[in-house]
């Protein structure tokens, strides 16, 4: 980009860049790490935490209310995180900025990479598409139909491919490409 | 220019990692929780209400506070004779450092029997941890809470804050099932 290619970097550039990179991947790990336990990475787990609450009488519409015998087996044994409305919000607002600052950081590392340009585009686009179909995801899944849940785990995956595929192709530039002065 | 930018950067990521909410702290399963706070139950039961504009506006009224879901869920605790020994339902805050959820068991008569913190984050346990140390819970045992409760636990600010929360969310509890959950189901 412009002149400024990743395979021509001064040590400090290439040092700066790579430890960028192996940070992010690590938080990514973390984070996928902390969802995995806190939430659960399949659709079903995810649509249990973030869409509305069912009613386990099925109270029919025009019921004011209903009552059912249960067995205490039946009430939940595990720990469940619970995204509610007001923690939606919270979570969408503080992943939106730091998620979008982690794509931008990315995405300025990778248009010094040497691919095409088409190519940096789509890549490039990746961790920005992942960050708002996950959120938008989250948001669907709440308001829409609880099927969308499938949404968040794209999401997450689509980041989550466009880090690897930026990590990947900026590493070789930057240690393993002899650029042609 | 580099140093603008790492500046700017710090500003950007400074909003997001104050906010960040860390990682849950659950404290008892809900199951547990039901247990616990029906002591004597032989039978349990689930009641949901839908809770109609009116409920809300009883319970806004009493509380200041409006219920985000339009139904909520009370879990009944009966003797072998059906005799109804108490009720419990959850309730949760979403405070600036993530959600504070409560599990508040009540008599009959919508005293207070007593109250479990089921769900804190990382960030808020110690904070809770120091009021369930001091017995904070015991003291709210047979207390009316449909009267504004006031706390005295914790000198430092953030646990007296999340002792108001507690606070808050068991008055929340008694006022819907006053409003709503001792309300007799119209089926069976």
């Amino acid at each position: 980009m412009n002149g400024i290619h990743l395979s021509r970097l001064p040590l400090s550039g290439k040092v700066f860049c790579t430890l960028f990179l192996a940070g992010i991947g690590l938080g990514a790990l973390a984070a996928f790490t902390q969802a995995s336990t806190a939430v659960g990475i399949s659709p079903s787990a995810v649509e249990s935490s973030l869409a509305p609450e069912m009613p386990m009488t099925h109270v029919r519409e025009g019921e004011m209310s209903a009552e059912k015998e249960v067995d205490l087996a039946q009430v939940a044994n595990e720990a469940k995180v619970w995204i509610r409305t007001p923690l939606l919000i919270q979570t969408s607002h503080t992943h939106l900025f730091s998620q979008t600052l982690i794509a931008g950081v990315l995405g300025l590392i990778f248009l010094c990479a040497s691919v095409s340009d088409r190519l940096k585009a789509a890549i490039v686009a990746l961790p920005f598409l992942g960050t708002f179909v996950d959120i938008g995801g989250m948001w669907l899944t709440r308001f829409v139909s609880p099927s969308l849940s499938v949404l968040v785990i794209a999401g997450g995956t689509t980041f989550a491919l466009g880090y690897v595929l930026i990590a990947a192709l900026s590493l070789r530039d930057l240690w393993f490409r002899k650029e042609a002065a | 220019m580099i140093r603008h930018g790492a500046i700017l950067l710090c500003a950007l990521a400074a909003g997001p990692a104050l906010a960040h909410i860390t990682p849950p702290v659950t404290l008892a399963s809900d199951r547990d929780a039901v247990a616990t706070l029906l002591p004597g139950a032989k039978r349990y039961f689930v009641r949901e209400v839908r809770l109609t504009r009116a409920d809300r506006e009883s319970v806004q009224q009493k509380t200041g506070w409006s219920p985000d879901e339009d139904f909520c869920r009370f879990y009944l605790g009966r003797d072998e004779q059906g005799r109804e020994l108490g009720a419990v339902t959850f309730l949760s805050d979403y405070t600036i450092h993530g959600p504070v959820r409560v599990a508040v068991g009540l008599t009959p008569d919508g005293r207070v029997r007593a109250a479990k913190v089921v769900e804190v984050t990382e960030e808020t346990y110690p904070w809770v941890k120091s009021l369930l140390d001091q017995g904070f819970l015991s003291d709210l045992q047979g207390r009316d809470p449909r009267a504004a409760l006031r706390t005295t636990a914790g000198k430092a600010s953030m646990t007296r804050f999340y002792g108001e929360v507690i606070l808050g969310l068991t008055q929340r509890a008694a006022v819907l099932y006053e409003v709503a959950g001792s309300r007799p189901p119209s089926r069976e």
